[in-house]
């Protein structure tokens, strides 16, 4: 999946000839993927929907990555025409499950990847449209991308719905979840982009994403075991579901020699972190050369990561140490070591991205108070959303659970959350905070918005077990 | 003495209604809330998973502390409340000015405010009357409402839209308000429990989580309950049928599923949990007596005692599920269908004889070969209990009218902007005549701007003044927010 972010079209290469070349790209894979079908003799299926869905987007994410480097306007035309066809065959791919299950696609993580990559999409289109971000495709595109080639490698099936799941209310608070986190991850790439346009310095950008790779690798480290072992959730192939040692619960198993590779990596992208820190105490620029040469080699030991994690982790026995005898586990089980190592991997190239090509980025962007205005409208998007979501779920657990607010960790975040962008929006409209401290605050939020979503439930036990 | 005590007392308001009391207090709510997520929690978690978890000197420590029921500890409740009267102290200090600025709004601009307003035009007229009565009508149609107002010489514009949202943020901060006092209703009246019953089975005692018991002024009995699945054997559906029985009599009934409670006199029921409790509910026999002639079938539940003929009688005295012999003694090996085994006594009334009669003949205590009829077993149906969560919160209406509130409130913080315009005439330095336009927004000044640009664009266009005339204040002042 990196690989489709990693294309770096040739910045000298006229507007033309890159789109044809994207053109006849699509057109080839499509024409693929046709005479696979006619073979197979379904045509609207969901997986042939959600393969157009992953061709055209990955055409739009390359129209927009080359338009963030030359700022070629026509690419921006043909790119939001592949987001528009993209999010056709996306939308085509949620009503067919629909249809299948009979119930909205609210109930797996898979599920909501698929919603979640719909939202991606519309509100790249609305920022485009709407408030002239055009550059924003080259940051939602590409985690639309991970988010598609996620959905390929969990499970598909479609689950009914265990008893506590069947409810309208439910699919509010899901729908109003997901809105307002993509609100929340457009609040923080505009505040993101402000920070770029706020002439911060790049190196300050260098130490941010080692900080969050060295934080995700902790993480994921924190299911190290002796011998050098990485844990995993167990997998029951047959009942499609994690396994559970008693209520609450789940059964690991340990990938033996994974921890290791691991530990090697989180040294390599470590490393960026510890010459930055020499070069802020030195201020020898050859310590800062060697940081961004540090990077790029992570990159490539966080790529292996990944294959070696996908490879181990797919399928195959492993032994327990809270168990007899040997278990089988799947990628389905790890979706938050996945999706931390893929993230990793999008950040790192995300920087090498700014500082190859800073100066035409900064040429691209609005200006940095049109930025400012942006994320403040966007956070004032997300809030509301966040408020409902939050008294739908209430109203939701209220009727299952006969209590509407139970301190559980999930509920607990979500609040947290919501308080966060309340302290942003009483210190912007009190206080009148604006520009860095602001965009600081915008990029806080997301980054408590991210631990609810995934560290809750990854870390903290609760009853949220179904997200 | 008295002003000691009035002076602190103002000082302590000051400190409540101060923005910086607010923000400490909520990073505290913040720090020590995401304490209660990492800790492990009573009584969520039992005891002895905390006793695993933690070394006892630690969980002593935390239990303490208070930590290990952060949600619950008297001092979170505290925080809460000062949290709460910070809201209410800030929103009390700064209304005054907001209801002035609401109720007396200002409309016809002084010389210092129409020189400092950041957002105006001056365009030269011909007449004010004509020029006025353009801009009047501009006004309106744009959605302002424009009143003229007054002078003794001359009159004035002044147009304005949405002024209410001046008065939103109060409105959030009191569906916060409603939202918390809910909440403190409930943990203060409200109480939570379980009932376990079985079919046919009635109760008015609810068991709350400390083992206690609650008594409840009606009964509810349950009158049947079942699990539907899915085709792969995972559970669809549970379901419980329930009658609330008050003086004898029912007065309500209801077929309760998970997500759709019965609610009676504020007390909810709600389907939490189903299963096996390893008890009979119905066995189907067919017994035939010795000479075997006229066998028939028949059904008996627990204890119960049938008549087979004129003569005798069975009962069913016991039912193990999965049993398991040792010792020449019979023992329930768990409560799932598994290995079941009845112990039936036929008795004869006229010799008075009981005889043992098991299904399977269990070596050692069977008689079967005395028993005047021959068993054989064809079907039994099992008891299953149905688990109901009982909860009362009083407090829950206000908290619903809190967020139904602040959805209202938000909608008009966000989405509603204060817009202001004023036209008046004035002369300028040389004594031309000149139209004063000004106008304002409380937010989204941006998109105001524009529009405000657009109107005074009609104004001219409308008094065939072309564009460039009339001398712009610089308007970039207004973006900002």
């Amino acid at each position: 999946m990196a690989h489709v972010a990693r294309v770096e079209p040739q910045p000298a290469a006229t507007g033309t000839t890159l789109v044809v070349m994207v053109g006849l790209g699509v057109a080839f894979l499509l024409f693929m993927a046709f005479l696979n079908v006619v073979k197979s003799g379904h045509l609207l299926n969901e997986s042939n929907l959600l393969y157009a869905t992953l061709i055209f987007y990955s055409g739009a994410a390359t129209l927009y990555l080359a338009f963030g480097i030359t700022g070629l306007p026509a690419y921006v035309r043909y790119a939001s025409l592949a987001t528009w066809a993209g999010l056709l065959a996306n939308t085509g791919a949620i009503a067919h499950r629909w249809y299948e299950a009979g119930h909205p696609p609210f109930s797996s993580i898979y599920e909501m990847l698929l919603m979640f990559v719909w939202t991606l999409a519309v509100l790249t289109l609305i920022a485009e449209k709407k408030f002239g971000v055009k550059v924003i495709g080259t940051v939602t595109m590409p985690v639309a991308i991970v988010g598609v080639v996620l959905m390929q490698l969990l499970r598909t099936e479609v689950h009914p719905l265990v008893p506590a799941l069947q409810s309208t209310w439910l699919h509010v608070h899901v729908t109003l979840a997901m809105l307002a986190y993509a609100a929340c991850a457009l609040s923080f790439a505009l505040a993101m982009m402000f920070l770029i346009q706020d002439k911060m310095k790049t190196e300050t950008f260098l130490a941010a994403t080692s900080l969050f790779t060295v934080a995700t690798y902790l993480g994921v480290l924190t299911r190290f075991e002796k011998w050098g072992g990485l844990s995993v959730i167990a997998w029951n192939p047959e009942e499609k579901s994690e396994v559970f040692l008693s209520r609450g619960v789940r059964l690991f198993v340990v990938i033996p020699d994974l921890g290791w590779l691991l530990v090697l990596v989180l040294a390599a992208v470590a490393a960026p972190l510890v010459l930055y820190l020499i070069w802020r105490k030195t201020q020898d620029d050859g310590f800062l050369t060697m940081a961004n040469r540090a990077v790029f080699l992570s990159i490539l030991l966080q790529v292996l990561a990944l294959v070696f994690f996908v490879w181990r982790a797919r399928s195959g026995l492993y032994g327990s140490l809270d168990a007899e005898g040997l278990f089988p586990t799947n990628l389905s089980a790890s979706p938050f070591i996945l999706s931390g190592i893929v993230g990793g991997i999008f950040v790192s190239l995300l920087y090498l991205l700014l500082l190859w090509r800073r100066e035409d980025l900064e040429r691209m962007l609005p200006s940095a108070d049109e930025l400012d205005r942006i994320t403040y409208k966007t956070i004032a998007i997300a809030f509301p959303l966040l408020t409902l979501m939050i008294a739908a779920g209430a109203y939701w657990a209220n009727r299952t659970w006969g209590s509407y607010w139970s301190w559980d960790p999930k509920e607990t975040w979500a609040a947290i959350t919501w308080l966060v962008y309340a302290g942003y929006l009483h210190m912007r409209i009190t206080r009148g905070w604006r520009g860095r401290r602001a965009a600081y605050f915008a990029i806080l939020g997301f980054a408590v918005v991210m631990f609810t979503f995934f560290g809750v439930t990854y870390l903290l036990p609760g009853l949220h077990a179904y997200a | 003495m008295g002003t000691t005590v009035h002076s602190l007392a103002r000082k302590i308001w000051q400190t409540l209604a101060a923005i910086k009391t607010g923000v400490i207090l909520l990073i505290l709510v913040v720090i020590i809330s995401a304490a209660g997520t990492v800790i492990l929690q009573r009584p969520a978690t039992d005891a002895d998973e905390m006793q695993r978890a933690y070394s006892p000197q630690v969980l002593r420590l935390l239990d303490g502390l208070g930590l290990t029921d952060v949600f619950h500890a008297w001092w979170f409740v505290l925080l809460l409340t000062l949290v709460s009267f910070s809201i209410i102290a800030a929103s009390i200090q700064r209304f005054p000015n907001a209801w002035r600025y609401f109720s007396r709004p200002y409309k016809s601009p002084d010389e210092t405010f129409r020189k400092a307003l950041p957002g105006h035009v001056l365009i030269p007229i011909q007449d004010e009357e004509a020029a006025l009565s353009v801009a009047e009508r501009v006004f309106k149609k744009a959605g302002f409402g424009p009143e003229r107002i007054v002078h003794p010489s001359s009159f004035s514009l002044f147009g304005e839209r949405h002024r209410f949202s001046e008065m939103a943020v109060y409105i959030v901060h009191a569906s916060l308000l409603l939202i918390f006092l809910g909440g403190i209703v409930d943990a203060l009246y409200g109480w939570r429990g379980f009932l376990t019953l079985s079919r046919g089975q009635q109760s008015s005692q609810v068991e709350s989580q400390n083992g206690s018991k609650r008594a409840l002024p009606f009964a509810v009995r349950c009158d049947g309950a079942g699990q539907e699945n899915y085709a792969d054997g995972s559970p669809k559906r549970w379901w419980s049928d329930l009658a609330v029985v008050k003086n004898e009599q029912v007065v309500l009934r209801k077929q309760i599923v998970v997500n759709d409670p019965l609610v009676y006199r504020g007390v909810r029921f709600y389907q939490a949990s189903y299963g096996k409790t390893g008890k009979v509910d119905r066995l189907l026999l067919t017994a035939t007596p010795r000479d075997g002639q006229g066998a028939k079938d028949i059904t008996v539940g627990l204890g119960e005692t049938l008549p087979l003929d004129a003569d005798t009688t069975v009962r069913l005295a016991e039912f193990i599920p999965d049993y398991v012999v040792r010792d020449g003694q019979v023992y329930a090996r768990s409560n799932d269908l598994e290995n079941p085994a009845a112990h039936l006594v036929v008795e004869s009334r006229k010799s008075g004889q009981a005889v043992n009669f098991w299904l399977p003949p269990i070596e050692g205590i069977e008689q079967n070969a005395s028993s005047p009829y021959a068993f054989e077993g064809k079907d039994v149906q099992m008891a299953y209990f149905t688990g109901l969560e009982v909860s009362h919160e009083p407090g829950q209406w206000s908290v619903w009218a809190g967020v139904i509130v602040m959805g209202f409130g938000l909608a008009l913080v966000f989405y509603f902007v204060h817009a202001r315009v004023w036209a008046v005439p004035v002369r300028d330095a040389r004594g031309q005549r000149m139209l004063w336009i000004g106008g304002t927004a409380n937010k989204n000044k941006d998109v105001f701007e524009q529009r405000f640009q657009k109107l005074v664009e009609q104004i001219k266009s409308e008094l065939k003044i072309s564009p460039e005339a009339g001398v712009e204040a610089p308007i970039a002042a207004l973006a900002g927010k």
